[in-house]
């Protein structure tokens, strides 16, 4: 029995087990480090939270929840089903057009409708121009919340549906069709069933993205899980119960995965992708072309060409003030420091789904799964999960180089872009990872088995079979980090160094000091940024010949 | 594995002998620098920052977020901390960040002369650059300023679904709460606090610019708000907010009492500030002339070195009895007021 376990060990105790256990460390470090203190309970307010505040989070936390998981499936799936399916004129910007509010950080978005929907806003004027009664609508509430956090989000869904919507289903389809079923008997029996995973993979994206907001749901005075905690941290000054609520928070998008994964279970879902082939698009009526257009652009217009509008206007007002050569600097640095986060988080994302299955041992592969959960943990309380270990750090090289070399340093590496990329990497490899992911699940084995057969190691595998089929998950990957690594905020606000600035935080310190007007120019920079990447990625998503 | 034992080896040595060493204060290289945390990001400021540059050839450096955010950064990079200092928004944060020993007592000539001492730490921890003053906008059409009176008073009847006001995660909500507190007791404030909410017009949201618009809209009669943001409003680039600042009144509340309460903008220098002599001078400009002028004129504040005039728009407001509560109250009771807050419902 002994010797038995021995080998085992000798087995799995490789190089590509140790590089796992090393990034898993690693990334996960913030995570733990928060996680720990888990354990000393929450501050002396707990008791106060439970009693006054807690329900109304969780009551809040739910109805947002719901709200935005109808209505992102709604319009994400809907839309995604229509441009895969039915020729529609235009067809090629709709696609694109459809990811375009993903460029949006939601607070914006949210600032945007306020001020469209306000009083004196866009809305009542143009009213006015009409000749109409100038009325106005009262958005800032739970239900504008939904709307809001729903319209800007909806793209998650969206890209991953139709990701499977167009390669996954084509010859089930064509079965279904001749054995009789209707179009829409096929498509909740057939295509909705199949696709259920990757529409999962961008509702959990969203839900996280949900659970997250701070901007928005304060400034529309909803009362959150997440306010909670930055009131708990700040006002109640008691971080111990700030991560004890986080903690509650993670707990919830733990419950998320495991169900869709239970729920899952053991059903494979490869079959599918070793009969892809591409849908042909069907030829649709005018009157059934006029519905489907109307479907596809109600999204669009309410996610991304109404804000842009409202955003546009107020730059129009305030440019003069706003824009300088400042703030081209800062455009740039926002940029390069997109590119480099998606570049790396992708990279780290690979290894971590790759040296896991290098070595046979399941419970690494389990492991390396949990480096995702970044993406949960709210980014004011993952920065100060981050800040505590390179710290530590930071206190261990000066104390080494006084002992040693009599020199004194500062602090080595806090505040420098370094920590800054640590941390954007730890909260983006969902993102990177999910695409990736999904992009692998339909490779067949047999293919990267067959290489292993005829000789090639696993990396050589890995290099020469697996990465070229993996490339539109790759780009995929690092469009999206890129585009929510330009609108990220706590994270840059609290980690970021010196005279280093981003637009997200130029448009934050705006919005914070009440002048959202100023904060529309750096956020329509942070949306201009993003749409040639996001045009990218659809070309990515239609043109992969390897599917 | 020999490896990675002669490493672990080599760690457990270097830590054992760190503690055999004296601490040895070895010269810094000379920078002239001075790096400040804050919480203003107002374009005036950075180019309030430019001048002390081009003035005194130090150079400034700065991180922006909100102050319990920079505060928490500072706690955590300890005696580390590269911060020289510290601007908040709110005496509150700044009380709370002087209780957490993130501030050091200075000396300077200068300050204690120019703010005046309801204005400062007792301990001259902090200073207040600016005030702002938190008052009662009226609509100019449905409310006569003869039927205002305190603070108090908000919570009579007559005010039934006619107030409004942003949510209590504000801080300059937590810190007029904090200053009931302060002057009278506990249950008072909590009693106050829940006859304010039975008024409110509707659900807290919003800013204290949206406060303003709703007051227009007719959502409600008055809100409670601070002067600067009327004076953005008077002053912005929308015709709309204008229009909205010029639609409401300014009241200045409990003046046949204690005054009103007015809250600052202030800073201090950090406790292990690495550039405390360019930190002193850097506050020292702050509340020079020159730089207060700059406070008073593009942000509508009301300025703390009593030698300069407060703007002409604020000049034409009149002028009011502060409440000359020691600032220090404010952080004080902070927490309290966010509990009692909580307590009765006030989002």
């Amino acid at each position: 029995m002994k010797r038995k376990k021995i080998t085992y060990l000798k087995r799995d105790f490789n190089k590509w087990s140790i590089a796992t256990l090393a990034i898993v460390v690693f990334i996960g470090l913030p995570i733990y480090t928060i996680a720990i203190r888990l354990f000393s309970g929450p501050g002396e307010t707990w008791q106060h939270l439970v009693d006054h505040v807690l329900l109304d989070y969780l009551f809040n936390s739910g109805v947002l929840l719901l709200g935005c998981i109808l209505f992102t499936l709604a319009l994400g799936v809907s839309s995604a089903w229509i441009v895969s399916r039915y020729r529609l004129p235009c067809h090629k910007i709709l696609e694109w057009l459809l990811i375009l509010p993903l460029a949006f950080p939601s607070y914006i978005t949210a600032y945007a409708y306020a001020g469209f929907f306000d009083y004196g806003g866009s809305l009542m004027r143009l009213s006015e121009v009409l000749g109409l009664k100038a009325f106005r609508v009262d958005i800032m509430n739970a239900t504008g919340l939904v709307f809001v956090l729903s319209v800007s989000l909806f793209p998650y869904v969206y890209v991953a549906s139709r990701a499977v919507f167009i390669y996954q289903s084509g010859r089930l389809i064509e079965a279904s069709k001749l054995l009789g079923a209707n179009e829409i008997k096929t498509f909740f029996k057939i295509v909705l069933p199949m696709a259920r995973p990757g529409i999962f993979a961008g509702l959990l994206l969203v839900i996280m993205e949900v659970l997250n907001d701070y901007g928005a749901a304060k400034y529309y005075g909803v009362s959150t899980f997440t306010t909670g905690i930055f009131r708990a941290w700040f006002a109640l000054e008691e971080p111990a119960t700030a991560i004890y609520l986080s903690a509650l928070l993670l707990l919830i998008v733990f419950t998320f995965i495991f169900l869709e994964r239970w729920q899952r279970r053991k059903k494979s879902y490869e079959l599918a992708s070793r009969s892809s082939i591409r849908l042909p698009k069907i030829a649709v009526s005018k009157r059934k072309t006029y519905l489907f257009l109307c479907v596809v652009l109600l999204p669009i217009c309410l996610g991304f060409l109404l804000p842009v509008l409202q955003l546009g206007y107020w730059g129009i007002l305030t440019f003069e003030s706003v824009a300088s050569s400042a703030f081209v600097m800062i455009t740039l640095k926002s940029l390069g420091m997109a590119v480099l986060t998606a570049l790396l988080t992708v990279l780290v994302a690979l290894m971590t789904l790759y040296f896991p299955v290098w070595n046979r041992v399941k419970w690494l592969r389990k492991t390396s799964n949990l480096v995702i959960l970044g993406y949960a943990v709210p980014g004011a309380v993952l920065a100060i999960g981050v800040m505590i270990p390179t710290l530590h750090f930071d206190r261990w090289l000066i104390a080494m180089a006084e002992a040693f070399f009599n020199a004194e340093l500062s602090l080595w590496l806090n505040g420098t872009l370094a920590v800054l990329l640590y941390a954007y990497v730890i909260r983006f490899l969902a993102v990177a990872a999910n695409p990736i992911l999904s992009n692998k699940l339909k490779l067949k084995p047999s293919i990267s088995d067959a290489s292993r057969l005829l000789g090639y190691g696993p990396f050589k595998t890995f290099l020469k079979i697996d990465l070229p089929l993996l490339k539109p998950g790759l780009l995929a990957g690092f469009i999206l980090v890129f585009v929510d690594a330009m609108k990220e905020l706590p994270l840059t606000l609290i980690l970021k160094p010196y005279n280093f600035n981003t637009l997200a935080v130029k448009a934050y310190e705006y919005a914070s000091d009440e002048q959202v007007m100023e904060a529309s120019l750096p956020a329509l920079c942070i949306v201009l940024t993003g749409v040639v990447p996001i045009i990218l990625l659809n070309r990515f998503i239609l043109n992969d010949k390897y599917q | 594995m020999k490896k990675l034992f002669l490493a672990s080896l080599v760690t457990v040595l270097m830590v054992s002998c760190k503690k055999t060493t004296n601490d040895k204060q070895v010269a810094r290289p000379v920078v002239q620098e001075v790096n400040v945390y804050t919480h203003r990001h107002y374009p005036a400021d950075q180019n309030l920052f430019n001048t002390f540059e081009t003035q005194t050839g130090i150079k400034v450096n700065v991180v922006n977020a909100s102050a319990d955010e920079l505060i928490q950064k500072m706690t955590q990079e300890g005696n580390r901390s590269p911060a020289d200092v510290l601007i908040t928004v709110d005496a509150g944060r700044l009380v709370r960040a002087a209780n957490s020993d993130l501030l050091q007592s200075i000396n300077s000539e200068i300050l204690n002369t120019t703010v005046p001492s309801y204005l400062r730490d007792e301990n001259n921890r902090w200073f207040a650059l600016t005030k702002r003053a938190r008052i009662i906008a009226y609509s100019k059409d449905r409310v006569k300023p003869e039927q205002l009176s305190t603070y108090e008073d908000l919570g009579a009847n007559v005010w039934n679904k006619k107030i409004l006001v942003r949510s209590s995660g504000n801080i300059y909500n937590q810190s007029l709460l904090a200053s009931i507190i302060a002057h009278t007791d506990e249950a008072t404030a909590k009693n106050w606090a829940e006859q304010v909410l039975n008024n409110m017009a509707r659900a807290p949201k919003g800013n204290d610019r949206d406060q303003v618009k709703a007051v227009v809209a007719g959502e409600g009669d008055i809100a409670i708000v601070n002067t600067y943001y009327i004076g953005k409003l008077l002053n912005s680039k929308d015709p709309e907010e204008i229009k909205a600042g010029q639609g409401v009144g300014i009241f200045f509340p409990n003046q046949q009492g204690r005054g009103t309460h007015i809250n600052i903008s202030g800073a201090g220098v950090a406790k292990y500030a690495p550039n405390k002599a360019n930190a002193i001078k850097f506050l020292e400009f702050l509340v020079s002339k020159e730089a207060q002028k700059v406070f008073a004129n593009t942000n509508y504040e009301y300025p703390v070195n009593p030698e300069v005039p407060a703007s002409s728009l604020l000049e034409s407001w009149g002028t009011f009895k502060e409440d000359k509560l020691n600032l220090s109250a404010l952080g004080e009771h902070n927490k309290k007021a966010v509990i009692l807050f909580d307590q009765v419902g006030w989002k």
